[in-house]
């Protein structure tokens, strides 16, 4: 019994060196990976585009459109995510009469990945948002908003890992102070914990115990404010947090050019981006990996 | 004995890969137009389709009639479309009010720059309305110790612009000062006033810090908006002037 243990146990470490070889061959070969975020914020129920004689925006935006491009990029590349940094509610009258119902229905037809929450989201109270939840098949992720005494506890989740092509992408999510900016019959219960310490726990979190590759926040904070409002925005949650990789910004409406590369707490590179509002533009940031131990300890290059 | 050969052999997997990790090397950032060269996507254009006939056929509805234009420009201190949007609001939220408190509102004033469209000689519709008020603000009603009132009278004259008050605050501001009375009467130190406004502006909105932690503050549960809408569907003709309910004498 015993002789026949050994057999079989150095049969296995002969099939183990064998399988070892070959795992380290692939594993050790030239292997880029190639993840795409696209992203949009403040979309605020701009289905339509905006019409030719409009002041500003004339013939900008579109939902079908905007599907058109999603649809081309997840083409060229199967690693997408597509997520939305809040304020999707609120704008035009597809939102008075309808609720958001058609807003998520076109998101989900998009295959919108995840959302954060916004304040306009709450116009119609927390039951006016999740009266619209069964339209709505992609993931609410708020790690801020404390939601356990009001009816949307266990719709949203504080953060979520996805895998794409074997790497693994942690986002969370935070949102505006709500006190003063939303009618309290509105957000009800809802409890608004400080987004800077959340945030911290999250990339903690999502570092140490998930072991993600990158880390996106997608935050309604709004992009920057003058230091005497003494409000948190995404430049200031860069430079006090680490290991995030991106902040989606929205709130603010910020037509960024091209994203911001600011620093984080360790003085290392963090994309921050914002692409205005309703739908006239989508984010694309594309994060290329190597295990080619030469080219990694070359650090990361940022191309904007 | 298989299974644990199966899990040497996972756990090597797992401990080869773990050797040899993908690091981030590149980020490529930019921004993405949405313009009239993407081809819109059928299938959204259709299932968009029914909605949009139904909000149109709404928007579309016609509510009221007015025989002159309505704006915001046409006084100095005031203006037809601010009297009149200050004048409906107290007009629908003072019943409301006074069911529930046994008092009346004293007077109304809103922004400005809460008055987002003017309103075509002709027909009013209900996009009319959604124009007008694009926003959910809600009615509240404040009640104001006079130091508070006197810091609004003077916001009204350091701003001097057709902020919309309702017809019953009457002010003139004179070569040495200002004449003021509510309702037809001076004020009174000793009493509170009630004053209608939005929550928006009620929260400090266009620097309206007077309307700040008041005395005591009463919600209507009304949306502007509703409350012009409704007014519209009362009245089959607006009839609105310039009365010179705030004016200059300099």
């Amino acid at each position: 019994m015993k002789r026949r243990n050994f057999i079989q146990k150095s049969t296995a470490a002969t099939a183990f060196l064998t399988l070892g070889g070959l795992s380290l061959e692939s594993f050790s070969s030239n292997n880029t990976k190639h993840i795409t975020i696209l992203h949009t914020n403040d979309t605020h129920s701009h289905i339509e585009p905006f019409p030719s004689n409009h002041s500003r925006y004339a013939n900008k935006g579109g939902v079908a459109r905007r599907a058109t491009l999603v649809e081309r990029i997840r083409k060229e590349n199967p690693n997408t995510l597509l997520l939305d940094a809040g304020d999707i509610f609120q704008g035009t009258p597809y939102f008075n009469f309808y609720g958001g119902e058609l807003e998520f229905k076109l998101m989900s037809m998009l295959k919108y990945d995840a959302v954060t929450i916004g304040n306009h989201d709450f116009d119609n109270g927390v039951g006016g948002l999740y009266a619209q939840l069964p339209h709505a098949k992609f993931d609410f992720i708020s790690s801020n908003y404390d939601f356990k005494n009001t009816i949307l506890d266990t719709h949203t989740k504080p953060y979520k890992v996805f895998i794409k092509d074997g790497i693994k992408i942690g986002i969370f999510g935070v949102g505006i102070k709500l006190k003063g900016l939303v009618s309290e019959k509105n957000y009800k219960e809802t409890k608004y914990l400080n987004p800077i310490e959340i945030a911290q726990d999250m990339s903690r979190i999502l570092k140490d115990e998930e072991h993600c590759d990158l880390i996106i926040c997608l935050s309604h904070l709004g992009y920057h404010y003058a230091p005497e409002r003494q409000e948190i925005g995404d430049l200031e949650l860069a430079s006090k947090t680490k290991d995030i990789d991106l902040i989606i910004g929205g709130h603010t409406h910020t037509f960024l050019p091209k994203p911001t590369v600011t620093k984080n707490s360790e003085g290392e590179n963090v994309l921050v981006n914002q692409v205005g509002c309703y739908g006239i533009n989508v984010g694309r940031i594309d994060f290329y990996f190597d295990n080619d131990k030469n080219k990694a300890s070359k650090g990361k290059s940022i191309i904007v | 004995m298989k299974k644990f050969i199966i899990l040497i052999f996972t756990l090597f997997i797992i401990f080869s890969c773990k050797n040899d990790p993908h690091h981030l090397v590149r980020i490529e950032g930019k921004l993405i137009p949405i313009s009239e060269e993407l081809n819109p996507k059928e299938v959204f254009e259709t299932t968009i389709e029914p909605y949009k006939v139904k909000v149109e056929a709404e928007m579309n509805a016609v509510l009221s009639f007015t025989p002159n234009e309505l704006n915001r420009l046409d006084g100095k201190l005031e203006s037809s479309l601010g009297n009149l949007m200050a004048d409906l609001c107290y007009e629908k939220a003072d019943p409301v009010f006074n069911s529930r408190t046994s008092k009346n509102i004293d007077f109304t004033m809103l922004n400005f720059g809460g008055i987002r469209a003017g309103i075509s000689k002709g027909d009013i519709t209900m996009e009319h309305a959604f124009n007008l008020m694009p926003f959910e603000n809600e009615l509240v009603v404040v009640e104001l110790t006079t130091d508070k009132l006197y810091e609004l009278i003077n916001y009204l004259i350091t701003e001097n612009r057709a902020h919309p008050i309702s017809k019953h605050l009457n002010l003139e501001i004179t070569k040495n000062g200002y004449n003021l009375k509510i309702n037809n009467q001076p004020i009174e130190a000793s009493k509170t006033y009630y004053v209608l406004t939005s929550d928006y502006l009620q929260n400090g909105g266009d620097n309206m810090i007077f309307f700040k932690n008041p005395v005591n503050l009463y919600k209507t549960d009304y949306k502007v908006r509703n409350a012009i809408i409704d007014y519209f569907k009362e009245n089959d003709t607006i009839k609105v002037n310039l009365d010179g309910r705030f004016r200059s004498e300099i």
